[in-house]
């Protein structure tokens, strides 16, 4: 291989363009709306109990997280090569000495600092909303325990330690990790389809049922594949259900995250390497397509 | 001159055939068939033909957009399926475009990052792409609001910013106003003078015409006719005089002259301007 066929500069020129391309669609404006559902939840129902509150607001905010990155993985990354390819700006990108899959690496990436860069400011902004409301939550607590005269030191480190629990912790962050490996991993799904779909539709629509299958592949399983069948079609069945789609359920840590249990580094681990593998295989088929696209 | 010497030629298509292939039960197309021409170093090589005679093919084959179904083409002596063979290559497609969310410099710019040009070299070449095709003024705009010929003299812009050897021009004047359409052939005779191959396309014969050294006329996929503008054009046994100020006695005196020695006299009269030409004087602002 030629030493001037691989370009980091270029491939980042190509995703810095597609990052502005996207941000100048607006598609960041569902950060806004992201903020107001998050506020809203944080202190819509104050009447319920503290351990409901923060659930409820963590399971509003990491609903709203999922939906972002999900459709903009989907939907962005669905738009750009056939956009480009009816534009014909495709031609003119190609006829430089850019090899094809440095536009695919380039458009891909980003797409992903994109969801990245959003899912950190919406962490933020979750991370905030969720410590004053766990404050808040801490002081009533503590008040009601007062006028109830049991406000004992046992119950206040007690409750301190309920709510440090169901509040914000390292977890949480793990939490918004899983969803933009998730959301990688659903891109680079996109990318690979739009290589050979005819059309933006056709990429959204099939993206969307294949991570919906994605979601359910254990219970898919489960069904089709039942303890009666023989071992070799079970086994078939399984494999071509893994290949045609990816195991999502790997990355759905959040209800533990939710109820405040701990993920553990190794879980971690697992999504990283189970997304590095999903992306990289995926990003190795769309070059395959895309090398023999007729432009 | 063109230099047809030791170095390989600009561009090579050799017995290029190109199908498409068609949905279940359609018929295949075949868009190029056995096609083979040479563009040698510093030639402006002309490529004519109708709609759908495979000359954008042929182009597409050429920058490695498309393969080959049979044969092979090269720029500078490597193949086309190398990304390499792009360095020294400024493609303008017809009608093109570009991300509308980029300014007109902004566009330049990506350009010339994937030419791996950066700093302040590529911030100068590309205002002076913008200043030679005319849109210094629109370097700040968004390509959303550029008009067809804005966009035309953009592409042309990004074919030219990282000075390549080659250029390749599809129907460079599509929609382009006369006087726009002068600017580009202007550009192209700068180009030629300056040593660069030029490969185009253009539905506009007098243009070709007036800029090329060889011209290929495709039909149906194939090459039909092929070779030096001159040779092509010229009608072997008519010969052309022109004159100015000459008088009816005079004309009269070499009419004669000629039928006596055996000559047919066919047509005499005023020579007449172009459209384009008249078009151009009549709308040019005087100069103060």
């Amino acid at each position: 291989m030629n030493s001037n066929s691989f370009s980091p500069a270029r491939i980042w020129t190509l995703a810095a363009a597609t990052v502005t391309q996207l941000v100048r669609m607006k598609i960041m404006a569902f950060l806004v709306v992201f903020c107001v559902i998050v506020v809203a939840a944080g202190f819509a129902f104050p009447v319920m109990n503290p351990e409901q509150q923060l659930k409820l607001l963590k399971d509003v905010s990491f609903g709203a997280l999922q939906i972002f990155s999900v459709v903009i993985a989907i939907v962005s990354t669905a738009l750009l090569l056939p956009r480009d390819l009816e534009d014909r700006t495709l031609y003119t990108i190609l006829s430089k000495p850019v090899p094809r899959y440095e536009y695919l690496l380039g458009k891909l990436i980003g797409v992903l600092l994109l969801i990245g860069a959003g899912l950190v400011l919406m962490d933020i902004a979750f991370s905030a909303v969720l410590w004053l409301r766990q404050s808040l939550v801490l002081v009533q607590s503590v008040a009601a325990l007062k006028q109830e005269g049991v406000a004992t030191p046992e119950a206040i480190a007690q409750l301190n330690e309920f709510v440090g629990k169901q509040g914000l912790t390292w977890n949480i962050h793990l939490g918004v990790l899983a969803i933009f490996l998730k959301a990688s991993v659903i891109a680079a799904l996109s990318l690979m389809i739009s290589c050979f779909a005819s059309s933006t539709l056709f990429t959204v629509v099939i993206s969307l049922l294949v991570t919906i299958i994605g979601h359910g592949q254990g219970l898919i399983r489960e069904y089709f594949f039942s303890e009666g069948m023989n071992q070799i079609i079970k086994k078939l069945g399984s494999a071509m259900l893994a290949i045609l789609t990816p195991d999502l359920g790997v990355f759905d840590v959040l209800d533990n995250v939710i109820n405040g249990e701990i993920v553990s580094a190794f879980s971690a681990g697992v999504m990283i390497g189970t997304a590095a593998l999903y992306v990289t295989g995926y990003v190795l088929v769309s070059h395959l397509l895309f090398v023999e696209k007729e432009l | 001159m063109p230099d047809s010497t030791s170095s390989p030629p600009a561009v090579t298509v050799e017995n290029l055939t190109k199908v498409f292939k068609s949905g279940l039960g359609k018929q295949a197309f075949v868009a190029v068939r056995d096609l083979s021409l040479t563009v040698q170093k510093g030639e402006v090589y002309g490529l004519i033909g109708p709609n759908g005679s495979g000359k954008s093919t042929t182009m597409k084959a050429i920058l490695g957009l498309l393969s080959p179904t049979v044969g092979k083409t090269t720029i500078f002596g490597k193949s086309s399926t190398e990304v390499e063979s792009r360095r020294d290559v400024g493609f303008l497609p017809e009608n093109p475009y570009f991300y509308k969310h980029l300014s007109g410099l902004e566009t330049l710019l990506f350009y010339g990052r994937l030419c791996s040009m950066s700093g302040r070299d590529l911030q100068d070449k590309a205002r002076e792409m913008l200043a030679l095709t005319g849109l210094e003024d629109a370097a700040n705009r968004r390509v959303a609001g550029f008009s067809k010929g804005m966009l035309q003299r953009l592409g042309l812009a990004q074919a030219l910013l990282h000075e390549p050897r080659l250029i390749i021009l599809d129907e460079p004047t599509a929609g382009v106003d006369p006087a726009g359409s002068r600017k580009i052939r202007d550009l192209i005779m700068g180009f030629k003078e300056r040593g660069i191959t030029v490969l185009v396309t253009s539905h506009l014969l007098e243009q070709i015409q007036e800029v090329c050294d060889r011209v290929g006329i495709m039909a149906h996929g194939r090459m039909v006719r092929e070779g030096k503008l001159d040779d092509l054009i010229a009608v072997e046994n008519e010969t052309e005089l022109i004159l100015a100020d000459a008088s009816p006695d005079l004309l009269a005196e070499i009419r004669t002259l000629a039928e006596s020695k055996g000559a047919k006299w066919i047509r005499s009269g005023h020579s007449r301007t172009t459209l384009e030409r008249l078009f151009l004087e009549s709308t040019e602002e005087p100069k103060s």
